[in-house]
């Protein structure tokens, strides 16, 4: 028995056992992993057997299932540094789309089911209703993804020509599918969005408590 | 085996148009008198794209229905309204219709006239949005083209079957996403007349007549309507531009589109800017 009939034997024993553990995986990190370790075991069989065909296939797969993992790694740190951090959404550009605002240009209106959630790169934007400019850099909609209505607040108006970054809501449930931990995070970023809100909100009440006791006669 | 067949059923729903949304029902706040004329919009709209389509229709009017300031005269015409123009013409539809006649035994055969950019809108989005881009690059979106719609033969009612079954992917087309902007921005302009200007609000849920049928008149009148907000209701409702009477003032721009004078509305619109702007 040579070697490479040896090889060829043991290899697909052990490949098959590889195979069957990725397709049972999950989730999406174990699923890349056991499909890095199942492509180095083939090419690993291929070569002693003269198995060309199979050596590219899974050298092409190789470097593409190693990509899709750091992708998904880097994601899952970025969003745990937001948490820790400053609670920003950056993380998220990378999946988003850019699009260009003209004046006078309505992204969503009030009461409007949302779908989707967007980053402002460039230009001026408005809420209607409040009257409240966005600045630079501002999300909005990353909660109305998670409320059970998925119902828009306000109008948002664009009133400087500019550029947004968007992604739905679609993409992001994906996202979350796929990797429970990012889940696991972006529901802590999500709710400490929401805690910051609702402090700011309480600090205004109390300043306007104290405003109209100070303006009200002794 | 259900819940797998469920799962791909699922997986495939975009492709094969399932909907498995609950049928939905007259939403709580709509007056006894109107909730007959609501029951017919949701029948309509379900029989026009399906129970998702229908269940929007009534999220959108929920958020009149249950506002103090709205009464039974204006949640009776943003209804109305709000399902004509939800129930947009296009060749699907007239697919669907000359199929539903011809089921009720009254099988015709038309031929039907419509722009061309109107055909490339009503399909899919990934299709039909480089087609019509390349249409506007040529100056051909005003091109007519004229369709039959026969359901007299075996062969026609095929065909009408083939078209009508492009409706499950309406809402992926470039028509359905302007027929949407449209739509929310009609309602907003409502809710904002609710709340700075409520003497003009019927008046402005009232605008959507002037937006009717297909083809060249459709869009005049879409042109119109749009040369209205922009250039009256949208200021005077931000506060930039002081008209007087509002609802006056649109109801005279109604009146000049109906008549189709395109040429005296814009003219119309000039004046009363000018008006307003003279009189702050």
């Amino acid at each position: 028995m040579d070697v490479s009939h040896l090889a060829q034997t043991f290899g697909s024993l052990f490949v098959s056992i590889f195979v069957v553990a990725t397709y049972t995986m999950k989730t999406m990190i174990p699923l890349r992993v056991f499909g890095i370790l199942t492509n180095v075991i083939l090419i690993a069989i291929a070569i002693p057997t003269h198995h060309y065909p199979t050596l590219v296939l899974h050298g092409i797969l190789l470097p593409l299932n190693v990509y899709r993992l750091h992708e998904m790694l880097q994601l899952v740190r970025d969003v745990k540094k937001s948490v820790n951090s400053d609670l920003s959404m950056d993380w998220l550009k990378p999946f988003m789309t850019k699009r260009s605002c003209k004046v006078g240009e309505v992204l969503f209106y009030k009461d409007e089911k949302a779908e989707e959630m967007f980053y402002i790169v460039s230009g001026r934007f408005r809420l209607v209703e409040s009257e409240i400019e966005l600045p630079v850099g501002a999300l909005v909609g990353e909660l109305g993804m998670l409320s059970p209505t998925h119902e828009r607040t306000q109008t948002l108006e664009c009133i400087e020509a500019g550029a947004v970054l968007s992604v739905t809501y679609t993409q992001v449930e994906e996202l979350f599918v796929q990797n429970p931990e990012f889940g696991f995070y972006f529901l802590k970023l999500a709710s400490a969005r929401l805690f910051e809100n609702i402090g700011k909100l309480e600090d205004r009440l109390a300043e306007y408590t104290y405003d109209r006791a100070a303006a009200a006669p002794a | 085996m259900n819940s797998i067949a469920d799962s791909f059923r699922f997986l495939l729903s975009d492709l094969t148009g399932v909907d498995d949304c609950a049928t939905p029902t007259v939403p709580g706040g709509v007056p006894e008198a109107l909730r007959p004329e609501v029951a017919e919009a949701i029948a309509a709209l379900i029989a026009y794209q399906g129970p998702s389509y229908a269940e929007l229709y009534v999220h959108r009017l929920r958020r009149f229905a249950r506002r103090r300031d709205v009464d039974a005269v204006l949640l009776g015409l943003i209804a109305r309204e709000m399902a004509r123009r939800m129930c947009y013409d296009d060749p699907i539809r007239i697919a669907q219709h000359h199929l539903a006649t011809a089921h009720h035994g009254d099988a015709v055969a038309a031929r039907h006239r419509f722009r061309l950019d109107e055909l490339f809108g009503a399909l899919p989005g990934k299709v039909g949005r480089p087609l019509l881009m390349g249409c506007e690059r040529a100056g051909w979106t005003h091109l007519p083209v004229s369709m039959r719609f026969n359901a007299c033969s075996g062969a026609g009612r095929l065909r009408l079957r083939l078209e009508a079954g492009l409706r499950r992917w309406r809402l992926f087309s470039a028509r359905y996403a302007s027929e949407r902007a449209w739509v929310e921005r009609w309602l907003h302009m409502i809710d904002r007349g609710l709340t700075k200007q409520p003497a003009a609000a019927l008046a402005i849920a009232g605008t959507a007549a002037m937006i009717q049928g297909s083809g060249d008149g459709y869009r005049r009148g879409l042109a119109d309507w749009h040369a209205l907000i922009d250039g009256i209701v949208k200021p005077a409702l931000d506060g930039v531009l002081p008209v007087a009477d509002l609802a006056g003032a649109i109801g005279e721009i109604v009146a000049l589109s109906r008549d189709g004078a395109s040429r005296q509305v814009a003219i119309a619109i000039s004046r009363i800017r000018e008006e307003a702007t003279r009189g702050a």
